[in-house]
């Protein structure tokens, strides 16, 4: 899933993840990623969350995802500009796995995703 | 106490250099080439505001064309595909992880907004200071960055003018 409300930027991450065998679902912010989310019957195995977003931002949608059981096995990845030292300690706190900072190129999402082990080592994008 | 010196022309170089190798420019073809202070492009305009520790905006302003090229290369679509929708998308995505950037440059703690574009006119900062520009020409059209930081109370300061 890629959550941004950047159509490019969902552009730019939806290609990345489906070079690398996701199937995508975007949503332009985490209340119509919660709303997609309710619909499916299979959780995500990923998302990639941007963090400002209009209606709910990505930290938002981050602890209301930890907050539903069933959403456990999903793989939260902030990708994000916000890059101060206390704001990525507040999104891994509520649960997010890793986090990228913007701009970032194809080969710095495959490495977390590899260090996450959702891609094998030297997967290409 | 952490200093923080005020962000520089050679802050918003990397920054945007950063944002061209990663989207606009992947393969060094058409690189931001800085350029000497000159005339502020005026068709389209993007900007964020900081708000907290430090109160300003960081505005990108380009020519039309230029726009037309930013909105073409982030979405990876032609030139003459481009519309004003994705002019918006675009131009507010770029002034977003830029403003972000030159955001972990400020004293924290502070906020971003999120990104406003005005097209057809530049927009208006009432009670700022400009601390820093830079003037590039990208596709032979012209851009600037430019940071730009409050001189009023919060409450005059704090909004990203139209």
């Amino acid at each position: 899933m890629v959550i941004d409300d950047s159509r490019a930027m969902r552009l730019i991450l939806t290609r990345i993840a489906t070079q690398l065998g996701f199937t995508v679902v975007e949503a332009g912010n985490g209340r119509e990623a919660l709303d997609k989310l309710a619909e499916m019957s299979e959780v995500p195995q990923l998302a990639l969350v941007d963090w400002n977003m209009p209606e709910m931002n990505g930290l938002e949608f981050v602890t209301a995802v930890r907050a539903e059981a069933r959403y456990k096995p999903m793989t939260l990845m902030m990708v994000t500009t916000e890059s101060e030292q206390s704001q990525i300690v507040r999104a891994l706190a509520a649960g997010a796995h890793e986090y990228v900072i913007k701009p970032f190129t194809p080969d710095a999402i495959v490495e977390k995703l590899a260090l996450l082990g959702l891609v094998p080592n030297g997967a290409a994008a | 106490m952490i200093e923080y010196p005020s962000p520089t022309a050679d802050d918003l170089l990397v920054i945007a250099e950063q944002v061209w190798t990663s989207y606009l420019d992947p393969e060094g073809v058409n690189p931001l080439i800085q350029m000497p202070p000159g005339e502020t492009p005026k068709e389209v305009s993007a900007a964020v505001s900081v708000t907290g520790a430090w109160r300003g905006h960081v505005v990108i302003s380009f020519s039309a064309a230029a726009s037309r090229h930013a909105a073409a290369g982030l979405l990876g679509i032609g030139y003459d595909d481009v519309s004003t929708a994705d002019i918006t998308d675009a131009v507010g995505e770029l002034v977003n992880i830029i403003g972000g950037n030159v955001k972990s440059l400020l004293p924290e703690p502070s906020a971003l907004s999120l990104p406003h574009v005005q097209t057809g006119g530049s927009g208006h900062w009432p009670n700022v200071k400009e601390v820093c520009s830079l003037f590039g020409l990208w596709h032979n059209e012209p851009l600037t960055v430019s940071v730009l930081e409050g001189t009023s109370s919060a409450a005059e300061a704090g909004g990203v003018g139209a």
